[in-house]
Order: C-alpha cells, then structure tokens, then sequence
C-alpha cells in the first residue's frame, strides 16, 4: 500500500480499526518521505491533541513535541494522533474519553495500553512508524498484543518537551512499527539532547552499530504467573534464541515483586500533580460557570470531564501524597526504585538483557476486561513494570501466536543507555521469525 | 479505607463524587492499599534519587528571550482585555 | 510572646525563573508569558542559573549552612493564578538551612531555612466578583526565607525586616529607593497556641498584623478563652485579623519532588561565591574591630559603604586615631555635600592630606580646611577666615559658658548648646556638622 492508498483510505481504515483520534484531511502525501502517527499525548502544531481526555476537547497545542518536530523535520508527514488511554492510564486502551482502539487480529479484542491506537496503527497500516510513550509499559503491552516491535529507550533518551505528563519520573518516548530496522532509523531521528527538557541533557552519545546479544537472564519472577499458552509459546522462542547463539541463564530478582506497588505509587502521585493543572482555565473546556467561587468551579469541570480512570488514579496519588495518609509510601516507592534499579544493574553487569514475556496473557476481550478490577489490571503489569520504574530501555517483539491466532511478544531490557543490543537483537531476532500479518480487509 | 477518608482526598483533589462514584472509589482504593502494603517488606535504599538516571546540574543562563507570539497562545483561551478570565475568588 | 516569619523577596533575575520570559514590568497583561509560565500541557521547567547563584548569596549572607546538593518539590494548591495548579519550591535538602541573623548586632534570630520558588500570576476582580488573570508575574523567582520564633515584639519584627531587606538589597544591588515588595506569613503565639497570619504585604503592615493578633490573644487570654491554632489572614483597611477558617487536612500540599528538573550539586558554586559585607556586618565588625563606638561605625555605614571603607583604608595606612578624627570627624561632615556635587571626587586624595598633617607640613585646622575645601570645591583661602571666624565665635561662648566643657564629660549632648549659638549668630553659614565637629575639638582642647 502505498502513502497515497494509505491517505485515500484513512477515513475508512480507521471507522474500522479506530486507531486515530484526530486524523489529516490531507489526501496527497506531497513531498514527504514516509508517513507517521503519534500517540495523542505528543503536542501537535496543527492537530487537536487531548490525550485522551475529554478535560481537554478543542485543545490546539501552539508547539510542536520534540520528537514529532523531528520527524516532520527529517521528512515526515504526521497523519493522525492515537487513541490511548486517558493521560496513559491504562492497560488496554478502554480507559480513553473518545474512541477505543480494536485489535487487529480479532475486532472484539483490544489493543493493550495505554499506546494502543498506536500499535493497531503500526500494525495495520503498511510502511508505518508510529510514536509511542510508556511510562509502566504502554509501549511495550500494545507492540505485545498487536504483533509489532516497539521499544521504549532510557529515559531521558528522547526529548519530553511537547509530551503531555502522566509521570514525569517515569515516561519515555518510543517507536512501534512492524519492522524492526525501524526501530532504529526513526529512534536515531528523535533521540537526542534537547535544551527545553533538561532530563534528555544529561544523555551520552547514542550509539547505535550493531552489537550482538549474547546473553540473556530470565527472572524466575518473569515467568510466574502466566497463561498456558504464553508460557509455552515463550519456551519456543528461548529455544530459538538459544539456537541463534544466545546464551540463556535463569536468575533471581526479587526486587521485581515490588515493582508495581511502587511504580503506581509513584506514577499515581506525579500524576496527581500533572493533573491539577487542568481546572477549566487557560485550555481545554472553559465553558463553566464563572460564577461559582475558584473551588466550586474548578471541582465541577474536574468531575464532569475527567474519567473514571483518572479519578481513580488522581485519589489514589492524592492519598500517596499526604502526610497523614499514605505519604510514607511515596517515600518508600521511591526507594523501591533505586533497589530496583540496582537489581537489573547487578543482572546486567553478566547479561546483554533479562528477558521474560511481555505480558502474561495475549489480548483480552473487551468483555473480559469489563469485568476486570482496578487492581486485577494493575496487576496485569508485573511484568513491563519493572523496566519502566528503573529507567532502563525495553524492547518488545514478537515472539509467536496462540491457538487462535494472537500475537504473544517478549521483552528485552537492557541497560541504562545499551539501546544498541535491543535495536540488534530484534533486526536478528526478524530474521528468523516468521511475522504474520492480520488480514486487513476495508 | 473509609468513606470519609476518600471523601477527604476528593476533596482536597477538587473531585465531586456521587454516592455510587464513593462507594467504588472506596472499595477500589481498599483493596489496592492492601496489595501496596506489600511495600513494606521490600528492602530499603538510602540513595535518594529524584529520577531514575542522574540528572544534574541542568541550567541556562539568565537571558530574557521572547519565544512565542503572547496572541497566539491567548488564541484559545477565554480572556477579556487580555486577562484570562477565571472564576470568583471569594 | 514569640513571633517567627516566612518571609518572600523577589529576585533581581532579567529572565523568569523556569523559562525566557522577561520578568520587567509590562504595561498590557498576559505579553510576557510562554506555555511553561502559563502551565500548559507538555511545557516544562527549566532552571535560570542566576536564582541559584541569589539564592546561595543570601544563604551566606544569613549564616546558614549551604546544603551541596539541592533539588525541587512541588507544592499542589488550586487558585485562579497558579497556572499550573503546582508551585515549583523546595522543600527537603533547600539551598541553605540552620543559619542566623543578628538583630542590630546584637540579638540572635536563628533562621530556619531559606529556599527558592516561583511566584504565581496576580488576580483582580470583575464588577461580578469573577476573576481576571494576568500570568506575567507567573514564574518570577522568589527567595523565601523562615525565621524561627525568636522574636519578642511586632516592633521588633519590623526592625528585623527592614534591617534584612536593607541588607539583601545592598547584597543583590537591588536600588536603595526601588519599590520592592516584600511577603510575610507571620507566626505569633502570646500563650501556647500559634496562630499563623498569611500573605501580609509590606513591612509596616507586617508589624501592624502582628500588632493586632497580639492585642486579640491577649484579650482572648484574659477572658480565659481558648486561642485556635489556626491561619488567619491580616485586613489593614479594618486592622483586625480575620480567620480563613482552613481545616488541618487542606492546608497540606502533598509535597513530592520535581522530576523535571534533577538535582543540583552547588558546593562548588557556593565555594566560589563571595558576598560583599552586608552593612549590618560591617557595623558590627568596625566597632569590634577598631574598638570604636557602635554608634560612630553606625554613622559611618549608613552615611555610606564607601565612607566606612575610607575609615578602614585610614585606619590601616595610618591608625585608627587618624581615622577616628578625620574620617569620623570633617571627611563624614563633608560627606553630604560631596555627593551633591557634580562630578567624580577621588577618596584617596584626603589621604594626601592626612600624610601632610602626620607628617606636621599642615596644623590641625588646616587640614579640616584643605579636606573640607577638596571635597566641597569651595576655596580655602576664604574658608581659613571663615574658620577662624568660626572658632573665634565659640570660644568666645565657651568663654562665657565654662559648665559646658565640664558637662561635655558626662555627656557629649553638652556640645549641642553651641550649635544654637552658631546658628542664631551666623544665620547658618556654617553646616551643623561642621559647628559639631569645631565645638568638639575645641570643648576637647579645654579639658
């Protein structure tokens, strides 16, 4: 499909896939290179961005995000802004204020979270690149479910100007596409220091030559805990890494159980403060009653606008944040992060990665998920947590399909700044995997 | 988790709940803070980071410099004499 | 009673704290602001190195210990001008902590902590009580400084006040005459219970706020009634402090830190900053050091800063008999009228004058003269007739009033009867610094 067919069929791949919240009208492509999508959380000069909250309808960003300036710069055409989880609150893409992204390879199933609309979009449209943001695991879920490679780099790889925070400690920019030469030629575009974001300052020369891995660790506590059929599908592909020269140790990490406590306390709390800004003023529904004293005001627009998601998470990180309540988790988590940290930092020092499945399960109906718990879905993330508490870059692919057909993806994670082993190992890993493509019929 | 302790947290958060709303908040925040409470038997560390990388000593100079057009971003908002207009304050 | 302050000053930065924006006053509200000080989603902090290097300077100059690495907090509270619903401050490991401030020389206030944030816009208030908001002051950097509760009085608050602020302005070359608008929460507690007066504008109103909580304490003391730990807030058109009526739980902020920002290690920084003297330092290290009266060191420094190093030079070229009789004496006289001629007058050149006196070329008088000529510019020729006409006339009154010498002896004030004598006979030809400054000598030489 070329990028003219891909424009011209825009409208009609999306009534169907519903990958795409706000979308070019543009049918000719013009002089551009390729075509792109971003996740709706990258501000955007010329398309609405709301992040998938309804607080911010009508939102017209007067910048550019870095990295979407960057990739217009080298020649891209941004065609459409993803649909996503309110602010990336979520697991499967359902928490969003506009439109649910459907997986590719089954309609009633989802996408994963929260950068679904992302992956559906690398994985149906040909020729594709689309931005991602993970802050537990949004990138890596979504490439998981929908059969794509995606990586989230170091934070502080990828400029976060122009990103719309959910946790500032924790969220990192990235790319999914089908290919995973990809992966590579778009991350060496937007990666990068950058003065208006002073935590992508501090980064070292990003190297990207082939490097070969040669060995990975598999925490016992990466494959507890997982569907039949995942499980078995990962032991084929570590049989296959092996016999691609691999070398494959299984350790222990204990810190890894403490992961997601920790990261939702973190992320719920920074949250919590991203999220006051957003009172009715300045951007974004301001239609209220200005009659109504500051905290009346400001309570009515919050309640109407925000989600059941978001509500959930802004009490959760409010009660994190207060002495009195919960504020010696805050202090804690925070120091769960740094064990964390020093627990890849002792498996990395023997290892290229540490490698256990993306996620336990492959993707879950919509009326699956309907029925799921707040925290039976937080649990949902044992597994991508861990790397996106510690900062350390993390590649998904695909690694095989279950008995109907979906799409089951392990993780890579490497060490901080060592993105250069998961650009390899999935350009190696391609080679000896045969993809299937979901048939896309418009 | 009480109600009233969520009711409080709302509060402080500028969130009006409906009964139903408190009701699943309450259950749903119970049963989260006592899987969190798994926390507690996590070892400790004394580094203090505030980012997972070392990020330090990222300045710039006191330069004033005027980036964006101030109309353009007044564009969308809801101003009156050039002031955004706000709800009252007392 | 014990009375501890929080108190804000802005500082002198050309650029807003976290972004470009210029921070001088704009006429048209809203024109100096960019997505960062409006709070926009996707904008971010980023850090004008000058607040820090602010910062550290008035940490040193209060005596506090600068911690080697700092970092930021946010601070969540909801209000129209806080464009980001989130203040950026600090709240553990602040620039500097543990310090202490001497009132007048003497009494110790031990400061708290003194940490840097960002100011949020300014409101006003449409006819129907809706608000208006101007962003441009948003993310003007400002110093906070917190005092512990050793102040006795709300006078002595007030002179605590201007003392510091006069200090931070020499130390941040912030104009003597500039309008600088200083913020104080103000704690005061006459029993046990401290009662915290919120956001009160100026110092003479800071005194005025505390004043009138003291007064209500006390009338609540004395009626046996119970005082609230509470926040009140300070209405100077009434003088009375009325309470906010804020529960415990919303007066948290739920502090967590700044991701966006990092830290920072300024030992080195710190190490590398030298704060000129304040001007209460110096008065009481002259004092101290020459072993002169506080009173005359006082003089000296607030005449000017450049008078009291005149003193030092003096002192340390010649001794500080010599510096004491003619800095002190007709350089000081002087100092007034130098300044409001025009042109540039070199300090060193009374030195010349000095050496010719020590080394016994020119008599006393004739250096007064010669010092007194050089730095008003007028002749000295008719200036000795003047002078001798001066000393002339109050020998003569002394001659006449014996008693003053002997009660000049216990108390310098003796002198001032001359003055009145001058001035009538004279019609005020000479400054009465000048009469002062002959009187005394010449009471001196009878004794």
């Amino acid at each position: 499909m070329s990028s003219a067919d891909t424009l011209r069929d825009l409208k009609r791949i999306n009534e169907k896939y519903q990958m795409f919240h706000a979308m070019t009208d543009d049918v000719d492509a013009g002089d551009s290179k390729f075509l792109f999508s971003a996740k709706d959380n990258l501000t955007s000069k010329d398309m609405e961005t709301c992040a998938g909250s309804r607080i911010l309808e009508g939102y017209h960003p007067v910048f550019d995000a870095t990295s979407i300036e960057k990739l217009r710069a080298a020649g891209g055409k941004l065609i459409g802004k993803t649909n996503m989880d309110e602010f990336g609150f979520g697991t499967f893409s359902t928490n969003s204020g506009f439109e649910i992204p459907r997986n590719p390879y089954d309609l009633d199933r989802a996408c994963g979270g929260s950068s679904g609309g992302s992956a559906c979009a690398a994985s149906v449209i040909d020729d594709h690149v689309s931005l991602g943001v993970s802050t537990g695991g949004s990138i890596c879920c979504p490439a998981s479910f929908c059969g794509v490679y995606g990586i989230a780099p170091t934070y502080g790889r990828v400029s976060r100007h122009g990103l719309i925070d959910y946790g500032n400690s924790l969220d990192k920019i990235g790319v999914l596409s089908q290919k995973a030469a990809d992966l590579r030629k778009y991350m060496e575009i937007i990666a990068g220091k950058d003065e208006r974001d002073p935590t992508s300052m501090v980064q070292p020369d990003f190297d990207t030559s082939y490097k070969k891995m040669e060995s990975v660790a598999i925490p016992k506590e990466g494959i507890e805990g997982l569907s039949k059929e995942v499980e078995s599908v990962f032991k084929d592909a570590v049989e296959r890494l092996k016999s691609m020269g691999v070398q494959v140790d299984y350790v222990d990490m204990p810190s890894l159980k403490y992961a997601m406590p920790a990261y939702y306390i973190l992320a719920t709390s920074e949250a919590s403060t991203n999220l006051a800004r957003y009172v009715g003023m300045r951007y974004g529904h301001q239609e209220g009653d200005h009659s109504l004293k500051f905290d009346d005001y400001f309570t009515e627009v919050r309640s109407k606008y925000f989600g059941d998601e978001a509500k959930r998470r802004i009490l959760l990180g409010t009660y994190a944040r207060m002495a009195g309540f919960g504020g010696r988790h805050y202090a804690k988590a925070r120091e769960v992060r740094q064990v964390v940290i020093n627990d890849y930092k002792r498996v990395l020092e023997t290892h290229d990665a540490v490698l256990a499945p993306t996620m336990p399960f492959t993707a879950p109906r919509f009326s699956d998920i309907s029925k799921m718990s707040a925290l039976e879905s937080y649990k949902a993330d044992y597994l991508t947590v861990p790397a996106n508490i510690a900062g350390t870059p993390h590649l998904s692919v695909p690694c095989g399909y279950d008995s109907e057909g979906m799409p089951v993806g392990m993780q890579f994670v490497a060490d901080h700044w060592n993105e250069r082993v998961l650009f390899s190992i999935a350009e190696d890993w391609e080679k000896q995997f045969d993809l299937r493509r979901p048939e896309v019929s418009i | 988790m009480d109600v009233k302790t969520v009711q409080d947290v709302a509060k402080f958060a500028h969130l009006a709940l409906t009964d139903e709303e408190l009701e699943k908040y309450c259950k749903d925040l119970g049963d989260i803070l006592s899987y969190f409470e798994l926390l507690n038997e996590a070892p400790g560390c004394d580094e203090r980071g505030v980012n997972p990388i070392k990020v330090e000593d990222i300045t710039r100079e006191d330069e004033p410099k005027v980036i964006y057009d101030a109309d353009q971003l007044l564009r969308e908002m809801d101003t009156y004499d050039r002031y955004v207009r706000g709800p009252r304050l007392s | 009673m014990k009375i501890g302050l929080e108190c804000h000053v802005q500082l002198p930065t050309k650029s807003k704290m976290f972004c470009s924006c210029p921070t001088e006053d704009c006429e048209y509200p809203n024109t100096y602001v960019c997505p960062t000080c409006l709070g926009m989603p996707g904008s971010r902090p980023v850090l004008n190195r000058q607040v820090l290097v602010y910062g550290i300077m008035i940490a040193k100059m209060l005596n506090c210990e600068i911690n080697d690495t700092t970092w930021f907090a946010r601070k969540t509270y909801f209000y129209p001008d806080m464009s980001k619903s989130v203040q950026i401050t600090q709240y553990d490991n602040p620039i500097g902590e543990r310090g202490v401030y001497y009132l007048d020389g003497k009494k110790p206030i031990r400061i708290t902590r003194i940490h840097i944030e960002e100011d949020p816009g300014s409101t006003k208030r449409t006819a129907d009580l809706t608000s208006l908001v101007d962003y441009n002051r948003s993310g003007v950097p400002l110093a906070e400084i917190v005092t512990e509760p050793d102040i006795a009085t709300p006078a002595e608050a007030r002179q605590f006040l201007t003392q510091m602020i006069g200090d931070i302005k020499h130390l941040l070359q912030i104009p003597a005459d500039l309008e600088w608008e200083v913020k104080c929460d103000c704690n005061i507690s006459v029993g046990t219970e401290r009662v915290e007066i919120k956001n009160v504008t100026g110092l003479k109103n800071a005194e005025k706020a505390l004043h009138s909580e003291m007064v209500r304490q006390i009338a609540m003391i004395k009626a046996k009634k119970k005082i609230v730990r509470e926040t009140r807030r300070y209405d100077p058109d009434r003088d009375v402090t009325i309470s906010m009526r804020v529960k415990e739980f919303e007066d948290q902020y739920g502090y967590i830190d700044e991701p966006d920002l990092g830290i920072y290690h300024i030992k080195d920084l710190a190490d590398s900053i030298r704060i000129s003297e304040s001007p209460q330092n110096m008065i009481i290290r002259l004092s101290n050091q020459y072993k002169i009266d506080g009173k005359m060191a006082k003089q000296l420094v607030n005449t000017s800063m450049d008078l009291a190093e005149l003193f030092e030079d003096v002192a340390k070229e010649f001794d500080t008999a010599s510096a004491i009789k003619w800095v002190a004496g007709p350089v000081s006289a002087n100092w007034r009228a130098m300044t409001e001629r025009d042109g540039e007058v070199d300090l060193s050149a009374l030195k010349g004058f000095i050496r010719d006196f020590t080394d016994g070329k020119i008599t006393d008088t004739q250096c007064s003269i010669e010092i007194k000529s050089y730095m008003t510019g007028v002749d000295a020729s008719s200036m000795q007739d003047e002078s001798a006409g001066l000393e002339t006339l109050i020998n003569e009154f002394l001659d006449k009033n014996p008693k003053i010498v002997t009660d000049y002896q216990k108390n310098d004030k003796a002198a001032n009867q001359v003055i009145g004598y001058v001035m009538k006979q004279t019609g005020g030809r000479y400054s009465s610094a000048e009469v002062v400054e002959t009187a005394k000598k010449l009471i001196e030489a009878r004794f």
